[in-house]
């Protein structure tokens, strides 16, 4: 009796979540098909078209509309995720295996490391700034200061998944290693990397993600026009008039993200059969 | 002579303060099978770990082959460990597992194929060579564990629980196997186990544990006819307690006064008279007389070691009969004898005597 009644309400919640979550990208994919350069961000759509899609890559004759100011952002907002990417993962991988073993003033340590997730990244970026211009007195770039705050934020994410990974980790391979005369170097290399390595993917993927649409950090630590991230640019373009365009562009970076996923996926599935060649290929002299 | 591997006042307290192991002693000769016994809880793998470099030591000296290695690293040991989960590389197949420890040695290929491809061949393991590992059964993992170790050719091998997930067939034909390899090899095995029957069968000797103690360094046998301890003698086999005082040290045993009378047992702790102590006695001592059996006869093989009881269950089985006998005070003893023996005589219900010749029976201070 029970599931007749809850069945089909838990079904409806399930929908309006679905509709929740994805109604917004929904509405921006069909406006971003609107006609241009005429056609406005609104319903109903005047006419289908990929006039703004063409108008990103600079394939439409020039109109009163400029195109988006995101090329050299783009690039930026790339490398920046990617170096961030790095640095949080060795140092999540590094720290998490720290946390292995109890040590002195290890919970101390664990609240300082996540509190870089914790702290509101308006602070966390002003701060930054403050520290930059008045105490440090350096100029602040997106390679430096905004990169120190993204690497804050998205450590202690890299940190806990490795934290839950090696948690479920199971130390005997590492003991049967030793006992075999393998060095705890070359024990970490060729057996405990191995196996934790989809957990260090996983890791890899919140960095990247995290990092690339970092807004409030950003915003105060990047500095002037020429070190824009892109969260920053498409918000400068927000401030004059909104047209389609961004819509489209925000169309190409959600399936940017997709394809990331994808071949996050794929090295998953990969991802054991390339650390057992990684193990064994290398011959060691 | 230098002994394999010598445990000297070996202790380990953990960090809260809590002793796992305390004074352990034990010298053992190259080629010896030795066995940890012992309930869960009772230090036996805190100490195995501490042979293999895997737990520190807190106090006393280990030494390999006479020298000490207290403070040498897990990899630096000429010891090799199989553990319960037999941990295998999940990552690497059945021959990549076992080449894996010559490999980082920096062992010339050639050789460790020829040593590999040696082992693999002694263990049958040749059919799933290139299998992974987890597509095996229990059996399998078990000896590439064990190819594993020894292809690295250690001076002493540690096995902790290593049949424990094993099914009860497949424990008894790998613990043959086990066996006939360690005599083969004449590589020492220390074996940690609580299960009495494999370190019964394997072993040459076995230290029994208990609360991070030795309580007893015996070979087998001896640890069931002549157990040292109260631990032991409840721990292995199927003996009765019987508590008294004793009364008189000075002939060949110890008499001692008990609800039963004065019996008399072997002499082993330093005892004095009006100590309190219980005579241990091993089923496999336990004679039954039938109630007429004639007094003065029976007192020459027995002396006073005569309890009248009544048989509560008697049941042949094949030519062995297993009976219940009940002692005056309630207890049942499980006694078992050839049927030939007890000639049928005996059905449940008949009073008879259960009798014991004093060497067969021991008394431990309480």
């Amino acid at each position: 009796m029970e599931s007749r009644v809850l069945k089909p309400m838990l079904a409806v919640y399930v929908v309006a979540f679905i509709l929740f979550l994805y109604g917004p990208f929904f509405v921006l994919w069909i406006l971003s098909f609107q006609q241009g350069p005429d056609g406005g961000p609104q319903f109903p759509i005047t006419e289908w078209s990929t006039y703004w899609y063409r108008q990103i890559f600079g394939l439409t004759p020039p109109s009163r509309i400029a195109p988006l100011p995101v090329g050299e952002a783009l690039v930026r907002s790339l490398i920046l995720a990617f170096m961030t990417m790095v640095t949080s993962t060795v140092l999540g991988v590094m720290s998490a295996q720290a946390f292995r073993r109890k040590f002195r003033g290890s919970g101390f340590v664990f609240y300082l490391i996540v509190l870089g997730m914790m702290v509101p990244g308006v602070l966390t970026g002003l701060g930054t700034s403050l520290l930059a211009n008045n105490v440090f007195e350096i100029t602040r770039h997106w390679y430096t200061t905004a990169f120190a705050t993204h690497v804050a934020y998205t450590f202690p994410f890299a940190f806990l998944v490795m934290l839950a990974i090696l948690n479920r980790f199971d130390s005997s391979v590492e003991e049967a290693a030793w006992s075999l005369g393998v060095s705890p170097w070359k024990t970490f290399r060729k057996v405990t990397f191995p196996l934790i390595f989809p957990g260090v993917l996983s890791a890899m993927l919140f960095a990247f993600t995290l990092s690339f649409d970092e807004f409030p950090r950003s915003l105060f630590a990047a500095g002037g026009t020429e070190d824009q991230t892109l969260p920053l640019a498409i918000y400068g373009t927000f401030s004059v008039e909104i047209h389609p365009n961004i819509f489209a562009f925000g169309v190409l970076t959600t399936l940017f993200s997709f394809a990331l996923l994808s071949v996050y996926g794929i090295l998953m599935g990969l991802s054991v059969r390339r650390a057992r060649k990684l193990a064994m290929q290398e011959e060691i002299a | 002579m230098a002994y394999d591997l010598q445990l000297s006042h070996i202790g380990k307290v953990y960090d809260n303060g809590t002793p796992a192991v305390i004074d352990f002693n034990l010298d053992v000769d190259k080629g010896e099978f030795i066995a940890f016994l012992g309930p869960s809880g009772c230090g036996k793998t805190t100490t195995l770990r501490m042979i293999a470099g895997f737990e520190t030591i807190t106090s006393g000296d280990l030494l390999i082959r006479g020298s000490r290695i207290n403070d040498l690293l897990p990899e630096k040991r000429p010891t090799s460990m199989i553990f319960q989960n037999y941990a295998l590389f999940p990552h690497m197949n059945v021959r990549q597992n076992i080449r894996f420890g010559l490999e980082v040695k920096g062992m010339a290929a050639a050789e460790a194929d020829r040593k590999v491809d040696r082992i693999i061949d002694k263990l049958g393991l040749t059919d799933v060579a290139t299998m992974r590992p987890n597509r095996l059964s229990g059996g399998q993992r078990q000896r590439i564990a064990l190819a594993r170790s020894l292809v690295v050719e250690p001076d002493i091998l540690l096995l902790d629980e290593p049949l424990g997930a094993l099914d009860a067939n497949l424990r008894k034909s790998i613990q043959n196997e086990l066996k006939l390899l360690q005599r083969e090899l004449g590589i020492t095995f220390v074996f940690v186990t609580h299960a009495q029957s494999e370190a019964l069968a394997l072993s040459d000797r076995i230290v029994v544990m208990n609360a991070g103690r030795v309580e007893q360094i015996s070979p087998p046998r001896e640890l069931y006819t002549r157990p040292q301890s109260l631990f032991v003698s409840r721990f292995i086999g199927a003996n009765t307690l019987i508590p008294g005082v004793v009364k008189d040290l000075a002939g060949e045993g110890v008499t001692l006064d008990t609800a039963f009378g004065i019996l008399t047992g072997e002499k082993h702790d330093r005892l004095a008279s009006g100590d309190k102590a219980s005579l241990i006695l091993p089923a496999e001592a336990v004679d039954i007389l039938p109630a007429n059996v004639a007094p003065e006869e029976a007192r020459k093989t027995y002396g006073t070691n005569m309890i009248p009881c009544q048989i509560t269950r008697a049941q042949l089985i094949g030519h062995i009969l297993q009976m219940g006998v009940q002692l005056p005070n309630g207890d049942v003893i499980a006694v078992e004898g050839h049927a030939d023996k007890y000639r049928g005589q005996f059905a449940a219900g008949a009073q008879a005597f259960v009798a014991w010749q004093a060497p067969r029976s021991t008394v431990i201070k309480h």
